[in-house]
């Protein structure tokens, strides 16, 4: 990821920016939401694949910033939601698009479930991603 | 399957919020198909996507607005295929 910043500093102008957008782990909130109000029905469980992928992507950006390539601006956590119908939906995502970064155990899901069928007829299930944003100037 | 990503539109106040993509060169490295670079693409001067995803890429290019100053390559981003001082921002999309 490094050569990667050293690329992008490479075809950027003086004084150009970059965003750095991306979701980090985090157990991230599994919750019930209506349209009044959301209920928190569990947590996700980071996996090490997760971790490792956030430490080596603040490491990359570190360096970056020790070697002077560029200067770090402005940065800030903000969350970002998946929403489902059911858990049925959300679990068929889990399973086909996050099984590398999170898991979920039975005991979590049958709260979520459980949750959800006494919840309000438009009850929805969402998952509350920790993104991250930074402003990087180049040097 | 009914999913629906940040109906708030929480993305695309904050990227607004970090940059002002008026009449500018943007890069976007992992563009994917496409569900970014939408957020901010019409006001741009030109806007390139790259990725390694075919597929992706594929989606991202049949989805273009035929007004949007856009395009789309496949590319590595340790080899970005630009000369040098190209663009005014890069973004970085969930590509780590």
């Amino acid at each position: 990821m490094v050569h990667a910043l050293n690329e992008i500093h490479r075809v950027l102008a003086p004084d150009g920016i970059m965003i750095d957008l991306r979701p980090l782990a985090g157990n991230w909130p599994m919750e019930v939401a209506t349209s009044r109000d959301f209920l928190e029905a569990g947590r996700v469980s980071d996996s090490p694949t997760g971790l490792e992928d956030d430490r080596a992507a603040n490491e990359s950006m570190t360096k970056a910033g020790t070697q002077k390539w560029f200067i770090r601006q402005r940065e800030e956590y903000f969350p970002f939601f998946y929403y489902w119908d059911s858990p049925n939906e959300m679990k068929e995502y889990v399973d086909e698009h996050w099984a590398d970064f999170i898991t979920i155990d039975e005991t979590t899901w049958r709260n979520v479930r459980s949750q959800w069928a006494v919840a309000n007829a438009d009850a929805r299930l969402r998952v509350r991603v920790k993104m991250l944003i930074t402003r990087w100037k180049k040097i | 399957m009914t999913l629906q990503k940040d109906p708030e539109r929480t993305e695309t106040k904050y990227l607004h919020q970090y940059a002002d993509f008026t009449g500018k060169r943007v890069l976007e490295i992992g563009c994917g198909d496409g569900r970014l670079t939408w957020l901010y693409a019409k006001s741009t001067h030109d806007m390139v996507g790259i990725d390694l995803n075919a597929d992706d890429l594929r989606v991202a290019t049949i989805e273009r607005p035929a007004d949007a100053p856009v395009s789309f390559v496949r590319a590595d981003s340790v080899c970005i295929p630009f000369i040098k001082e190209k663009f005014d921002i890069a973004i970085l999309a969930w590509s780590f």
